[in-house]
């Protein structure tokens, strides 16, 4: 029996069958393992966003509390980056005083991340009591101060003369940047 | 002279059925293609993504550690001050306390807080009444308590008290009493 096969036909059946080896070829060399590919990075992506997403609260978490805190300690932390002013300080505290000298302040030393002024005061006043006050209005000033030993009080006519030091701690911000620069420069 | 019924038509390389087969290969490679450049395009995005979040999380991370460092020197500063203000407070009660303690007899006319003692001037009409009425309680105060008189003309005694506290009870004093009043603080808090 003869089979009568055209010679388009047999162009067409080899062609065919190129293409269908092209096709699994192209199939099982290139398509198959970029999908695999595609997968594993779609999961690894996904994973990816989920630590972002974590990271992202966390970091919204922790600004929060930052907030709340700057919010909290509002006056604390301008009172510490508040440079001191004598004659500031003067004006506000007068009304406590018959009289009131203050030195220049005058570096003493570094505790950690602050730095601590110190301020000689002598002044006259009419009653214990206008010391008293003096030591509350200390608190709510525009400064972090505490009143340091030693305190002399003496008798000077009808007014009381008391000399103390004052220490006024400031933050020192720009030392603990230079710290974290030198830090990071180093790593 | 005429060969044929049919008039002659022209032979195209492109018959019917190779246009079916080119149009089937055609559709098959470029499905193929597309999948292919699909996923290559897909790969492309999803490592940039990748990028852009770990760029992303390292921000995230170091604006964290700064927050992290800025909270710290907060809590830093708000201990500070509050050590202060303690120290204020407690001055304040001390330096209230030693006016309470002078007997009206008794005039003061210096007198020296140091940080771990006192030094008293002033006049008493009698040693008697010195001794009663401050000696006394400031022995109950202090660890060490010298006492010097000088007759005046007038009869009366000028006087010179140095108290000191040794070092250790100060601390435990001073420490005894911030904690008594952060104790206090929190309990009005309550």
């Amino acid at each position: 029996m003869k089979i009568n096969v055209s010679r388009q036909n047999i162009y067409l059946i080899v062609t065919s069958i190129i293409l269908l080896a092209f096709v699994l070829l192209f199939s099982f060399l290139v398509l198959i393992p970029e999908g695999k590919n595609y997968r594993e990075q779609r999961i690894e992506l996904k994973k990816e966003s989920t630590e972002l997403k974590k990271y992202k609260n966390f970091h919204d978490e922790t600004f929060e509390t930052l907030k709340q805190l700057q919010g909290d300690n509002r006056h604390i932390i301008e009172a510490l980056d508040a440079p001191f002013n004598p004659q500031r300080f003067e004006k506000i505290h007068k009304d406590f005083f018959s009289s009131l000298i203050i030195s220049e302040p005058e570096q003493v030393s570094d505790e950690e991340e602050f730095y601590i002024y110190e301020v000689n005061t002598t002044s006259h006043i009419n009653s214990p009591q206008s010391f008293y006050n003096f030591l509350e209005a200390v608190n709510k000033s525009d400064w972090i101060i505490g009143i340091n030993f030693p305190i002399n009080f003496k008798r000077d006519g009808d007014l009381i003369k008391s000399s103390f030091t004052m220490r006024v701690y400031n933050a020192n911000k720009k030392k603990k940047t230079e710290e974290k620069k030198e830090l990071n420069s180093n790593e | 002279m005429k060969y044929s019924y049919i008039k002659p038509r022209k032979k195209s390389i492109f018959t019917a059925e190779l246009k079916i087969t080119m149009t089937f290969f055609i559709m098959t490679l470029g499905m193929l293609f597309l999948t292919y450049t699909f996923l290559v395009y897909k790969d492309l995005r999803f490592s940039q993504e990748r990028d852009e979040i770990i760029q992303k999380r390292f921000d995230f991370g170091v604006a964290i550690e700064d927050m992290k460092e800025q909270i710290v020197f907060i809590e830093k500063e708000a201990l500070l001050s509050e050590r202060i203000y303690t120290q204020n407070a407690v001055l304040k009660d001390s330096i209230a306390n030693l006016f309470d303690l002078i007997p009206q007899r008794i005039t003061l006319s210096e007198a020296s807080l140091l940080e771990n003692g006192l030094i008293l001037f002033g006049i008493t009409p009698s040693k008697d009444v010195y001794n009663f009425m401050l000696q006394a309680p400031l022995r109950s105060i202090f660890h060490k308590t010298y006492s010097s008189f000088y007759p005046q003309p007038n009869g009366w005694l000028k006087f010179v008290s140095t108290n000191y506290i040794e070092e250790e009870s100060y601390e435990t004093n001073i420490s005894n009493s911030r904690n008594q009043e952060i104790k206090e603080e929190n309990g009005d808090e309550n």
